[in-house]
């Protein structure tokens, strides 16, 4: 059988503070990841770093490295353009479809943030199509004095072809490390494993998750985000929830977690509601990193 | 009949009546009714809002079924690091008593386990049940299954008494760090404690853990009267055990690697890219919102 060709791209960028100014110490990405900094107008020391992919997505048996270091009062905010799309086969390919079940899509990331300085990781969601295999890991080293704030989501498919959790299995890690020791860690699986179990009837992925195509986790460390936390915390005191006929289209839950962090997450019918309630509930984001970036972080 | 010391076990720690505190907890189900998701099904999806369908009975087993794998997943792993971790005393106690600085290591990497599982555990609601119950195994061991002093019954021989002290001093050790807040103490890795100090085997441990754990989502489910007691007893004949058997078949093999140290995942030697590939996950995060959202409901019956 033929191996599919296998792109291990590498990226990495290391982040300096010179007073109100930043600069990219190093900042470097092979094919087919693709770094860029648009200037900002910020009067901070910050920056921007959009992470892409050519053609806008991954392939079965790419893989991504991505490392970022953010300097002591550095700070940087991780973007991407559009979704991450994760596809099987590579679109259009002259490739043979002999690809083998292992062909996982892999995406790694690294960062390390100094004291004092802050990080940012808000982008679009990731779309798993149909019959894709995907693992992401992303790990958050930090200090006490840091701030990191961590978006990880994810939708069901292309809903324009039908497609509702159709994807083959999808892996998500998020680990956070402060001052070097390890105070969160969240795995999230999800394939169809359990989808067949004779004598019992079938229970599709998409029953599991039903009525739901969007699911976010939000991770939120750091004094600068406790208003954020606080304001979410309130919201939730006044939530008296009686027995509901149906669930609702939005739903979420928040818990604080080791390092004095808070993890919130979310499920919702469509996309876009969790878009929009994470621009209100992120809303004091615009005082750290200044609203021309904010806006471009939600489009 | 010959029942062998391993079986008897089993009829034991399977007693409805052990104090574990598990009655309090719903796993999430009392929060998952209220919030409106028993008896939905994909069915609906063509109509304007989601409305249950189906059967609360058949509502309860999809609850069940999704809420067992995904602590299976998740908890499993910790059971059957934290038995061979406290099996390396047993192994060693056959000949004599067992070297301290053995006893410390098994100590650490238990704190090492229930450090994990606590980072791991990103639901306030279910780390408050986890840590209730897996205390109350750890006073178990030391009050309800250390050999009691009676005139009737002899004293026991040295073997089996260095098996018992060691055990107790490990759990007993173990119970001040908690009182103390050294570590929360959850429930898997007091369960891998707890059966292995009484020398239940690995798989006999995971299997009635899981089993365990689905009889207490049906205990809950008969006090939130979306089944009713004879339907409960047809499950745990008929569902409760392919749903056991399948979720064992997918996890009784994935270890935690909690003492694996950490690693830069950028390490150009690495052999594979994710070392934690088959490690615990959530497989619901459905049911980690709705577990989490369990202090939100206006009038609640239990704890979690």
């Amino acid at each position: 059988m033929e191996k599919a060709q296998r792109v291990h791209g590498k990226g990495k960028a290391v982040l300096r503070a010179y007073g109100t100014e930043v600069a990219f110490e190093e900042m470097s990405y092979t094919y087919p990841l693709k770094l860029l900094s648009p200037k900002t107008s910020a009067s901070k020391p910050i920056a921007i770093v959009y992470a892409m992919s050519y053609g806008g997505g991954l392939v079965g048996g790419d893989h991504i490295d991505l490392e970022i270091d953010v300097g002591a009062a550095a700070g940087l905010v991780v973007l991407t353009q559009g979704s991450t799309k994760v596809f099987k086969t590579r679109p259009h390919s002259y490739r043979p479809s002999s690809l083998s079940a292992s062909d996982l899509t892999t995406q790694a990331l690294h960062v390390n943030v100094a004291s004092r300085g802050s990080f940012f990781l808000l982008p679009e969601f990731v779309t798993c199509f149909k019959d894709a295999q995907y693992n992401q890991s992303q790990k958050f080293q930090f200090h006490e004095d840091s701030t990191v704030v961590v978006l990880d989501w994810i939708t069901s498919g292309r809903l324009s072809l039908g497609e509702q959790w159709s994807f083959t299995r999808y892996r998500s890690t998020n680990e956070f490390w402060m001052s070097g020791k390890r105070v969160a860690k969240d795995v999230l699986l999800l394939d169809d494993s359990q989808s067949n179990l004779p004598p019992l009837g079938p229970r599709p992925l998409e029953s599991r998750l039903y009525p739901y195509s969007c699911f976010a986790t939000l991770f939120l460390f750091g004094s600068d985000v406790q208003n954020i936390v606080n304001s979410l915390n309130n919201d939730l005191a006044n939530v008296s929830q009686f027995q509901s006929p149906s669930p609702m289209d939005l739903i979420w839950s928040l818990s604080s977690c080791g390092g004095h962090g808070t993890v919130v997450r979310l499920a919702a019918t469509e996309a876009q509601m969790i878009r929009l309630w994470l621009r209100t509930a992120l809303g004091p984001l615009k005082d750290v990193i200044g609203i021309d970036i904010f806006e471009k972080a939600f489009i | 009949m010959d029942l062998s010391q391993d079986e008897y076990l089993l009829l034991l720690l399977s007693d409805g009546n052990l104090p574990t505190g598990s009655f309090v907890s719903s796993s999430g189900l009392e929060s998952f009714v209220k919030h409106g998701f028993l008896g939905l099904d994909t069915a609906t999806k063509d109509t304007e809002t989601p409305i249950p369908r189906l059967s609360k009975t058949d509502g309860t087993v999809n609850f069940i079924r999704d809420s067992l794998f995904t602590y299976a997943h998740t908890a499993l792993p910790f059971v059957s690091d934290a038995h061979i971790t406290v099996s390396r005393l047993r192994d060693e106690i056959a000949s004599g008593p067992p070297p301290v600085e053995l006893v410390e290591e098994v100590e650490k990497a238990l704190l090492e386990l229930d450090e994990l599982y606590e980072c791991m555990m990103l639901n306030h609601v279910a780390r408050r049940a986890s840590q209730a119950q897996g205390v109350a195994l750890l006073t178990l061991y030391s009050k309800g299954f250390t050999k009691p002093s009676l005139v009737a019954l002899p004293a026991i021989d040295t073997k089996d008494s260095t098996a018992q002290d060691t055990f107790l001093t490990l759990i007993d050790d173990m119970k001040l760090r908690i009182r103390a807040s050294d570590t929360p103490g959850h429930l898997p890795i007091c369960w891998g404690i707890l059966t292995a100090a009484l020398g239940l085997s690995l798989e006999r441990s995971q299997y009635l853990h899981l089993f365990l754990q689905a009889r207490s989502l049906i205990s809950a489910a008969i006090r939130m009267n979306t089944i009713g007691p004879y339907a409960s007893q047809q499950l745990l004949l008929h569902v409760i055990k392919p749903l056991c058997d399948s979720a064992l078949k997918q996890t009784s093999h994935i270890r935690t690697q909690a003492s694996a140290k950490s690693k830069n995942i950028n390490d150009e030697e690495r052999s594979t890219p994710y070392e934690d590939d088959d490690g615990p996950a959530t497989t619901w995060p459905l049911g980690e919102i709705l577990g989490a959202r369990h202090d939100l409901l206006h009038s609640r019956i239990f704890n979690s």
